[in-house]
């Protein structure tokens, strides 16, 4: 019989996700569920590098990167949450689903309290899911639900307007459930700074936000629910990308990251420093307006794909062994990705063979620091495509593809790492945000697959359409994927332990300071 | 005077009008989010209808005409708007900045002018070998950038040596002792983690002083009336204070007022290498953000610091420029 998270981790792999656990055991028995990913050094303080993400409540915060909602993970709690294995039980000890996807009942952990010392009810879960309605939280949106219910003081009821199938790790696992104490009184959340606005029910709380710094002191929650917490502060600091992995060296920090490959070999024999690689979660790839000629036409994106050696692309910048860009657009090592889905390798004399002899020129829309497209022009130029780089900045970038100003555009991004649903979200133009830019793609195939995936209860029949998804995607090339990346996390090993999440952090994110890095257990 | 007073007014009224509409032209929207670094375009699922709604939010949605009205109206009032990337009151980011970026880059602007206009005066006065180096440093210290300056700085000094810190505007959340002890401990602090700062400004900055008061001395020093005054048996050194600086001084003083207006637009390259919180840093991160508030406060703060230290060093150079006998 196989260890039961790792069996759980198969299963969730297979696709079998929210049935499965939701019976997976307790979480209050002896810490919470999970908790003995890894042990804790107990420090009294650990510092990591990041930007400032702004006044950290979840209507204040930043969400132009997902600094922001993690940090706020660490002063709230959720219902659901992952460790390295997959999903957990957090405040919510345990849940049932009912047979049509709508209704999920969770059982509230005992014992849970807010950092005021009262505590965490039904009553705010039910409060957060409709407070949410009114106020959006915008890391992630909960217009699916319905509506939110206490049923006694331990169950809550959340009623789905349709059956959604990442609710659990998307919803459940991402948003901050609030101490309706606090925030039933608030009118207007997007200013509000007054008395409770960081408080939540996590394992650390707000003890200093300076402004100016854009620099945060969190203090242990000393009557966390989930364990003790072994760390006695954590300050979050706004550094400069150029000095942050120096800083670690230097004790000024404790953790760091960088997208530089090379920072392993570069710290090799260092007995102290360590570093922790991601998953590749972040992808790299050329979103192709499929609405302009000659990209209209299947076989010229498919020239494109096979002339770019993207191997190269990726070993040049990333400076790490490369993991190639796959034409079905889930990263390898995602429980949903399909092998069996086509990709095309380097081939130029079948991409010349495509064109049939025909020149083309595209024009490409990149960042002023991207070097991958001066890799990709003498690739291209091989087989008669000229590729005119076009340098706009990340906002004018957005505009020239939300408006369809463009042949091709390169854009690089997290969030495919987690649940799949994101292949819908892209492809729908129900969001308007880079993940979706430069969508021309339509296909009523694809369309009715997306559909039906994220309303899939059934987890190996949910799989067996994301994989044909993917297959649609890697025949028609919509865009094409360059490389994935990882981030690599410097860490001072003697005082801190990062570790990485199945599918990334809440919705597929390659931050490392897990919140169960800080528990004993 | 007053003709001088009027032609500044309308520059300044000018320079309102910019601000509005400038940031207004730049292709993208406030509302498409950007990630932070080393996420790039990473950003929240943002439906059309929250978008709608931010867009109701920030008045984004109205006529151009009455969002200028409402900025004029709300400036009037003192009120600079409310930031859309940081969900916070514009007038407090910027009044949490300010003190780091005027601290800062005035140090570093008066360090440089007085010392560079010494060694340009010193060269020129006593020319030789001393000349040549001193001239050949400024010239060569002008041609390199403030990022390369800093960056060797960084690793001249604190990589590997830890003389200075890496980043930072103090030692984050250190607790201040009591007292005058504790005090003088935040100020020492202070000065440790500006050391570096300061002193890229302050390298990168003295250059042209050094060159235009070399320059102007050399001028100067051609007059007749300076051998007229060495005649007298006035000393070499009263010779140069006294009457060679003061003549060479308009230039300098223009120079030193275009620096002193530019305290307020901070100092982008090395508020963002040392990681300092300023206006410099702000402003750009706005631009980049497209956060029409923020942008129109840090420039109009910064257009109007310009325009004031300009309207000074025309006082002053009226003042300094010798009139007719």
């Amino acid at each position: 019989m196989p260890p039961p998270l790792l069996g759980r981790r198969a299963l969730l792999a297979a696709g079998l996700g929210p049935a499965v656990a939701a019976c997976a055991r307790p979480a209050a028995q002896s810490g919470p569920a999970g908790a003995e990913a890894r042990s804790a050094p107990a420090v009294d303080r650990v510092r990591f590098a990041w930007a400032d993400v702004g006044v950290p409540t979840p209507f204040r915060v930043s969400t132009a990167g997902p600094g922001g909602p993690v940090l706020l993970t660490l002063l709230y709690d959720t219902l659901t949450w992952k460790d390295d294995r997959g999903i957990i039980p957090w405040l919510a000890s345990r849940w049932e689903v009912s047979p049509d996807g709508r209704d999920y009942t969770f059982i509230l952990v005992p014992g849970a309290r807010w950092q005021d010392g009262q505590p965490v009810t039904t009553q705010d879960v039910a409060f957060t899911f409709d407070y949410y309605a009114r106020h959006p939280y915008r890391w992630m949106s909960t217009a699916m639900v319905e509506a939110a219910e206490a049923l006694d003081a331990a169950h809550v009821r959340v009623r789905l307007k349709e059956a959604y199938a990442p609710f659990l790790e998307e919803v459940a696992g991402v948003a901050p459930i609030l101490p309706s104490h606090v925030w039933a009184q608030v009118d207007d959340p997007s200013t509000f700074d007054g008395a409770g606005a960081s408080l939540g029910s996590g394992p650390f709380r707000l003890a200093e936000y300076r402004a100016a710094e854009g620099a945060y002191r969190l203090s242990a929650n000393p009557d966390y629910f989930a364990g003790r917490v072994v760390v006695g502060e954590l300050q979050q600091l706004n550094t400069a990308a150029e000095t942050r992995v120096l800083a670690v060296r230097q004790g000024e920090l404790e953790l760091a990251h960088t997208t530089d490959g090379s920072v392993g070999a570069a710290l090799k024999g260092d007995s102290r420093v360590k570093v922790l690689e991601t998953e590749p979660l972040s992808v790299v790839r050329l979103a192709v307006n499929t609405a302009r000629p000659p990209l209209d036409r299947r076989e010229v994106r498919e020239a494109i794909a096979y002339a770019l050696d993207r191997a190269r692309i990726a070993a040049v910048v990333t400076k790490a062994p490369p993991v190639v860009g796959r034409d079905g657009v889930v990263p390898p090592g995602s429980p949903w990705f399909d092998p069996q889905a086509a990709s095309r390798a380097f081939d130029p004399a079948r991409s010349r063979a495509l064109l049939g002899g025909q020149r083309h020129t595209l024009e490409l829309i990149a960042d002023p620091m991207d070097r991958e497209p001066e890799l990709m022009q003498p690739m291209l130029e091989a087989v008669g495509i000229s590729l005119v780089v076009r340098r706009a900045d990340a906002k004018t970038r957005t505009q020239l593809l939300r408006e369809g100003r463009f042949q091709l555009g390169q854009l690089q991004h997290i969030g495919v790492g987690g649940d799949p649903d994101f292949l819908r979200r892209w492809y729908t133009g129900q969001e308007t945000n880079d993940f979706a830019q430069g969508f021309t793609f339509v296909d009523e195939r694809y369309a009715q697959l997306a559909a039906a995936q994220a309303a899939a209860l059934d987890p190996a029949r949910r799989r067996e359409l994301v994989w044909r998804m993917q297959t649609i995607l890697a025949e028609q090339l919509p865009t094409i994927v360059l490389y994935y990346r990882r981030f690599y996390w410097v860490y001072d090993s003697a005082r801190y332990r990062p570790m990485n999440t199945w599918g990334g952090l809440m919705n597929g994110i390659p931050l490392v300071q897990n919140k169960l890095t800080f528990l004993a257990r | 005077m007053c003709r001088l007073l009027i032609r500044y007014a309308c520059l300044a009224a000018a320079v309102l009008l910019l601000n509005f509409a400038l940031p207004r032209l730049l292709p993208g929207d406030p509302l498409d989010l950007e990630a932070s670094d080393g996420l790039n375009a990473a950003v929240a699922p943002l439906t059309t209808a929250q978008r709608l709604q931010l867009r109701e939010q920030y008045r984004l949605d109205r006529p151009l005409a009455e969002q200028f009205v409402q900025y004029l109206s709300d400036l009037a009032r003192g009120d600079l708007g409310w930031s859309i990337s940081r969900a916070a009151p514009v007038g407090a980011l910027v009044a949490q900045r300010l003190p780091w970026t005027v601290g800062l880059v005035l140090a570093a602007t008066l360090v440089s002018a007085l010392g560079g206009t010494a060694l340009g005066l010193l060269a020129a006065w006593r020319g030789g070998q001393l000349e040549r180096l001193v001239v050949g440093a400024a010239a060569g210290l002008a041609a390199l950038p403030e990022f390369l300056v800093a960056m060797a700085l960084l690793l001249a000094l604190s990589v590997g040596t830890g003389w200075f810190p890496l980043q930072g505007a103090r030692t984050a959340f250190a607790a201040q002792p009591p007292g005058l002890l504790g005090w003088l401990e935040t100020a020492l602090d202070l000065s440790w983690h500006a050391a570096l700062p300061a002193a890229t400004l302050a390298l990168t900055a003295t250059a042209p002083f050094v060159l235009l008061t070399h320059g102007a001395v050399r001028q100067v020093l051609l007059e007749p009336y300076l051998t007229t005054a060495r005649a007298m048996g006035l000393s070499g050194a009263r010779v140069a204070w006294r009457h060679a600086l003061p003549n060479a001084l308009p230039p300098v003083l223009t120079l030193f007022g275009l620096r002193l207006g530019h305290v307020l637009g901070g100092a982008i390259v090395v508020e963002r290498v040392f990681a300092l919180p300023g206006l410099g840093l702000l402003g750009f991160e706005a631009l980049r953000a497209r956060d029409y508030p923020v942008m129109q406060a840090v420039f109009l703060l910064a257009s109007m610091a310009v325009l004031l230290a300009n309207l000074a060093a025309d006082l002053a150079a009226r003042r300094f420029v010798p009139g007719p006998a």
